[in-house]
């Protein structure tokens, strides 16, 4: 058996096998009625992403994808989804026109998106040639670190802050008048 | 996975054994847990079955296999049904991607009729280049077990104890991932390998462009980071939900928590769940820590020249001496997992909001501190 041959094709398998399965994730995370079975899609879906990211040798955003999203975020979506009655949200959610415009629309944009992302992809290969091209060179990581820390320090810095205004305000919120954790 | 079928064979072979080591240790650490609370609680513990209780290990799992199919009139089937396999799969592959023996180098050799290149296998499952994120990354999905089981259970105390486990999680893995930072930046590396090699020899501190070395001591690095040890050890107890810790199946409140509905089989692969994220919290412990493979005040090049000393042959000297390592390497994690289960005997469990204070107010200041300050230290002794 040739070597690089055989390289290619678990290769091509394992791309086609974890997009069926990002996909599919992807799309029951809209279609299943049950909001905590679309949370769970979710993370399937996060899940694959990250396995997509070990295929392209990008280790540590894979790593950071499944300890930050499908670790930490999502487990408190499903762990507050599942202090909620739920049995509401199915009713408003599977019903009437609304419900279906709303789901005929995500579908749409859904397919707005593959189309783009299969249109562009000419434009979008180029560009990742150029930057793999450059991570080659040294230690995945390293050059992640010092771009992040050194040519975008500053949209770094602002995003932090961006989330920190976020905490700040959620915890106002609900300690304002009329919020969950009012004080009187 | 390698470049030719025996290459491709020996990996595969080697993944299998890997996991298999992994589950077979479970009997025994049960036997060990059972026996050792008996010990501390002075008892005797299962000794009927077979020599010193062993074969109670063999009985349990032909019960295990023997109890009746049962699945709860409220809870949901596919929630049930995959919990336990879940809460087997993160542990299994954080263990694979730590390195249990110095890798081997074969030079080439005759077999089968035909000629086999050199070879260079490392004795772990995989070698994965940023390994402690992966293993963080793998092992933060264990949440999902407890809570699907705890939902699809379909039961009240299932659910509050599932809610509990993976609030707990959630917030010793803040604990942890902290605390590793300061190894982190002290090897200046995330992969495995590279930080058991930084710990060869004896002791030897360098700063100020001059070096310290203190010979009766190994160069482990639980001297530079002991504070980042502790805080790493005591969160590993809240991921793996071992006492003090062990809330969110805390028999007096919620019977058994999110496993109450479970019996048979699913709740062996639970068990073997826990006791998987035991021996990942110990290889990690060794690997960080103490040395990992490594004999003490010896690199692994020095006990291959000392094998070769008496092996026949240049590739027999360096199975044995990976064999070798290996062993020293289970010595380490039979350590760690006997304080594990010393510990679960010796400390009463947390109040809920104890748990949260200390994890939030107590461990969490003291790993960012702990950050802070290495990396203030290692930026001075360096300049």
């Amino acid at each position: 058996m040739n070597a690089t041959s055989g390289v290619l094709m678990t290769d091509a398998f394992l791309f086609w096998f974890l997009a069926i399965v990002t996909l599919v994730s992807a799309l029951s995370v809209i279609l299943m009625v049950n909001p905590l079975f679309s949370a769970l899609s979710l993370v399937m879906s996060m899940v694959g992403v990250a396995a997509l990211f070990v295929t392209m040798q990008a280790y540590f955003l894979a790593g950071v994808q499944l300890i930050v999203y499908a670790g930490a975020v999502m487990v408190l979506f499903v762990m507050v989804l599942m202090l909620f009655d739920l049995n509401l949200e199915k009713k408003a959610f599977s019903r009437g026109p609304g419900s279906s415009f709303l789901k005929i629309a995500s579908v749409g944009l859904f397919a707005g998106l593959l189309i783009g992302g299969v249109v562009f992809s000419e434009l979008m290969t180029a560009e990742n040639a150029e930057t793999t091209a450059t991570l080659a060179k040294t230690d995945g990581t390293r050059a992640l670190g010092r771009l992040l820390f050194e040519q975008y320090l500053w949209g770094f810095e602002v995003l932090g802050v961006l989330l920190l205004v976020v905490a700040i305000g959620a915890v106002a919120l609900s300690r304002s008048k009329g919020g969950t954790h009012a004080k009187h | 996975m390698g470049s030719d079928s025996l290459e491709i064979s020996i990996n595969v072979i080697k993944m299998i054994l890997i996991f298999l080591m992994m589950v077979q240790a479970v009997p025994i650490l049960v036997w060990l847990e059972r026996r050792g609370s008996a010990f501390i609680q002075n008892r005797l513990g299962p000794n009927r079955v077979g020599p010193l209780g062993l074969v109670q290990l063999l009985a349990d799992a032909v019960k295990f296999l023997q109890k009746e199919e049962f699945i709860p009139a409220k809870g949901i089937r596919v929630l049930y049904y995959a919990a336990p396999v879940i809460a087997l799969v993160p542990a299994t592959l954080a263990f694979l991607a730590i390195p249990i023996g110095a890798p081997m180098s074969l030079e080439a050799f005759e077999l089968f009729g035909s000629e086999w290149g050199p070879y260079r296998f490392a004795l772990q499952g995989y070698e994965v280049g940023v390994g402690i994120v992966f293993v963080l990354g793998v092992s933060s999905l264990a949440a999902y077990a407890v809570l699907l089981a705890g939902w699809g259970s379909g039961n009240k105390y299932s659910i509050l104890g599932a809610l509990r486990a993976s609030s707990q999680m959630i917030s010793y893995e803040l604990a942890l991932g902290l605390s590793i930072v300061g190894v982190i930046l002290l090897y200046g590396s995330f992969n495995f390998s590279d930080m058991i090699l930084a710990q060869q020899g004896p002791l030897a501190i360098k700063a100020f462009g001059r070096e310290l070395v203190i010979g009766w001591l190994p160069n482990w690095g639980i001297f530079f980071q002991p504070l980042g040890a502790i805080l790493f050890f005591a969160a590993t107890f809240a991921e793996s939900n071992r006492l003090p810790f062990d809330l969110p199946e805390g028999e007096a409140e919620l019977v058994a928590g999110f496993h109450v509905e479970y019996g048979g089989f699913k709740m062996l692969l639970f068990f073997i769940g826990e006791y998987g994220h035991m021996m990942v919290a110990s290889g990690l412990m060794a690997t960080f820590y103490f040395g990992g493979y490594q004999v003490p005040f010896m690199s692994p090049d020095q006990v291959l020249a000392w094998v070769s000393t008496w092996a026949p042959g240049a590739n027999s000297a360096a199975v044995i001496s990976s064999l070798l390592h290996h062993v020293v390497f289970l010595v380490k994690i039979a350590v760690f997992l006997w304080i594990f289960i010393h510990v679960r005997w010796t400390l009463p469990r947390f109040r809920y909001d104890q748990l949260m204070d200390l994890g939030w107010k107590t461990m969490l200041p003291w790993a960012l501190a702990n950050t802070i300050l290495t990396a203030i230290v290692i930026a001075v002794a360096a300049s």
